[in-house]
């Protein structure tokens, strides 16, 4: 697709009537259409996403100088909505419009397209809502004529529950699960972790901190409380004192990073690997089967779901499972669907509490085009 | 029209080293004021047309392929054109108008002092705060790719004209990326620089836009100037390789 795409008549009739397809499929399970405008105000996407959906969102200045965005995503301003409205849950909600992406350093990609999806909000059972929404993805590419596809899934979670199960302080614990996705980089926190990570040590005692902050009176707090400060500085000074990581355990998590592979025999391999480490896991990997479960009740011949554990979306809020559906068009590999689970997107929009949600977007141009480079 | 443009610093220190570096060359630059602004030339070296503009529009000229070479900051070059290859060469860094591009945080901040901190911070002021932790900075471009380095994500860009260091101080930022000589403006504003913080040691450049029209004029004088400038060095044969 050309970055500014131009629609002609046949191109908006089978959009139009992939559309209507899709949105009946929502509403025959209960999702009710729903369309927040096109222009935004920038904060909600800049203050609540991270610098990454920044870099692609297309920001401008209204007249007055307040600052706006073209949506870069469908999900965030309808989340914030349910916030405002404080909508009742479960919630059920589709769409189907444009979002806009900066596209930095691919400029044949387009700076435009059309994403159909559903947002499943406050569903308490977790496993309910996760068979609903891959079971919706599923079926969209099936309602659109799409019979030949594959998936890759994941689970930010299996990892965050595996590293919860080390002995190791909170912050460290913290920062493996923020960069679990990344390649490279937990296998060299892994390393500082055997060998120190070299900050300076700080004292040790609230007393002796409180010192050293009145000693710096002059200097700005910038945004952060002398409390938040102190306790940091504690915890730091904490996990300076106990910074070791049993290297068989470390070992166990790297090879866990490596699995990837056909679904079941990827949790096979992993059963196998938290045995040796002497980690249980059980609850994850149940959730994990009952999602093959699912697909596998819906005829998706397993040898085509791809297990990989060290996969996270680009985007920056998912929170657990995590899925994409891809086919080919005349030039390779796409993905035409993706989704999951992002549990903490309500609070940080404003919720009051947690509140559970889970989704898939559609990606429809690239749905036609697989459709038209597969002869269907 | 002149074969070959070259831009120079058109005030401050900068300008200043300029001059003494050409004059230690032998060239005497004749400074006119001409209709379209300033204007100046090298004595015995008519076919260079010499421009004087500030050092920020030095680098988007040369990126824009405006002017065929043109003295700036490294720091701006890079933050105008993150991937050089292909837009820019440079052909010699020449010693003066050093400055390094910092990530600075306050030195409240006790228990802050690398990179891995911050991205502990960011992550936890998000969640305490219900916003993401704000950098001022001049530099988008260089904190983006530096910060991405860093496995950093929970931020965000806060464009800053100028003061940047006043920032956080003032409540527009909680941390800053800021160009810093001797670190006495950081320190007299209760800011540290982090231990891994430094983005780039920069000083001026002197560099080839690679989009710029280079006619077979342009390049003979870039030649005879870079002789002149440089005899010791092959600095021409270096640049005329990632000519087009």
């Amino acid at each position: 697709m050309p970055a500014f795409p131009y629609y002609n008549a046949p191109a908006i009739d089978a959009l139009n009537s992939q559309a209507v397809a899709l949105l009946k499929l929502f509403a025959s399970r209960g999702y009710v259409r729903e369309e927040p405008a096109v222009l935004q105000p920038a904060e909600i996407f800049l203050d609540r996403s991270g610098e990454e959906i920044r870099r692609r969102t297309f920001t401008l200045m209204d007249p007055s100088g307040r600052e706006l965005c073209l949506r870069p995503d469908l999900t965030i301003p309808i989340c914030r909505q349910a916030v405002l409205d404080n909508r009742s849950v479960p919630a059920r909600i589709a769409y189907n419009g444009l979002v806009f992406r900066h596209q930095p350093g691919e400029p044949h990609r387009p700076t435009q397209f059309f994403q159909a999806g559903v947002e499943l909000l406050g569903l308490e059972n977790r496993a309910a809502g996760e068979t609903e929404i891959l079971s919706l993805a599923v079926e969209s590419l099936r309602v659109c004529g799409l019979a030949d596809f594959s998936l890759r899934i994941g689970d930010l979670a299996l990892f965050g529950a595996l590293v919860d199960a080390l002995a190791l302080p909170a912050q460290w614990r913290s920062r493996l699960k923020r960069h679990f996705w990344r390649a490279g980089y937990v296998e060299s926190l892994l390393y500082w972790l055997g060998h120190g990570d070299g900050a300076a040590k700080l004292p040790g005692t609230r007393a002796e901190i409180e010192a050293l902050l009145d000693a710096r009176g002059d200097a700005p707090q910038a945004g952060r409380t002398r409390e938040e400060i102190i306790l940091r500085a504690l915890d730091r000074a904490a996990e300076a004192a106990n910074l070791r990581l049993d290297a068989k355990v470390a070992d166990a998590i790297a090879r866990l990073l490596d699995i990837s592979g056909p679904a079941a025999e990827s949790l096979a391999n992993i059963r196998a690997l938290l045995k040796t480490a002497g980690i249980n896991l059980d609850p994850q990997l149940a959730a994990m089967e009952a999602r093959l479960a699912t697909l596998k009740a819906l005829g998706v011949d397993p040898a085509r779901v791809q297990f990989t554990a060290h996969f996270g979306r680009n985007m920056e809020y998912y929170t657990g499972f995590v899925f994409e559906l891809w086919a080919r068009d005349k030039e390779g590999p796409v993905q035409v669907a993706g989704g999951g689970r992002y549990d903490t997107m309500m609070e940080m929009l404003g919720a009051k509490s947690a509140v559970s949600a889970i989704g898939c977007a559609i990606r429809t141009e690239r749905v036609l085009a697989a459709k038209s480079a597969g002869g269907a | 029209m002149a074969g070959l443009t070259l831009a120079i610093p058109s005030k401050g220190r900068l300008k200043d080293n300029c001059n003494a570096w050409f004059a230690a060359a032998g060239l005497a630059m004749e400074q006119t004021v001409g209709a379209r602004g300033y204007r100046a030339s090298f004595a015995g070296f008519a076919e260079i047309e010499v421009m004087l503009l500030s050092a920020g529009e030095i680098a988007s000229s040369l990126l824009a392929g405006d002017i065929h070479l043109g003295i700036t900051g490294e720091d701006l070059l890079r933050e105008e054109a993150p991937e050089l290859t292909g837009r820019m060469h440079l052909i010699k860094p020449l010693g003066f108008g050093f400055a390094d591009v910092v990530v600075a945080v306050s030195s409240y901040w006790v228990d802050v002092s690398t990179m891995a901190d911050l991205d502990d911070v960011c992550a936890a002021y998000a969640q305490t705060h219900r916003r993401r932790l704000r950098v001022a900075t001049k530099y988008a471009q260089l904190t983006r790719g530096f910060f991405a380095q860093a496995r950093i994500s929970d931020y965000r860009i806060v464009p800053s004209a100028g003061a940047t260091e006043g920032a956080p101080a003032a409540g527009t930022a909680e941390v800053i990326v800021d160009i810093t000589t001797t670190g006495a403006t950081l320190r007299d504003n209760g800011l540290k620089i982090l231990d891994d913080g430094v983005i780039l040691k920069s000083q001026a450049q002197l560099a080839a836009s690679l989009t710029a029209d280079w006619s077979a004029e342009a390049r003979t004088a870039c030649e005879a100037l870079l002789k002149k400038l440089d005899p010791a060095n092959p600095l021409y044969s270096a640049l005329s390789a990632h000519l087009p």
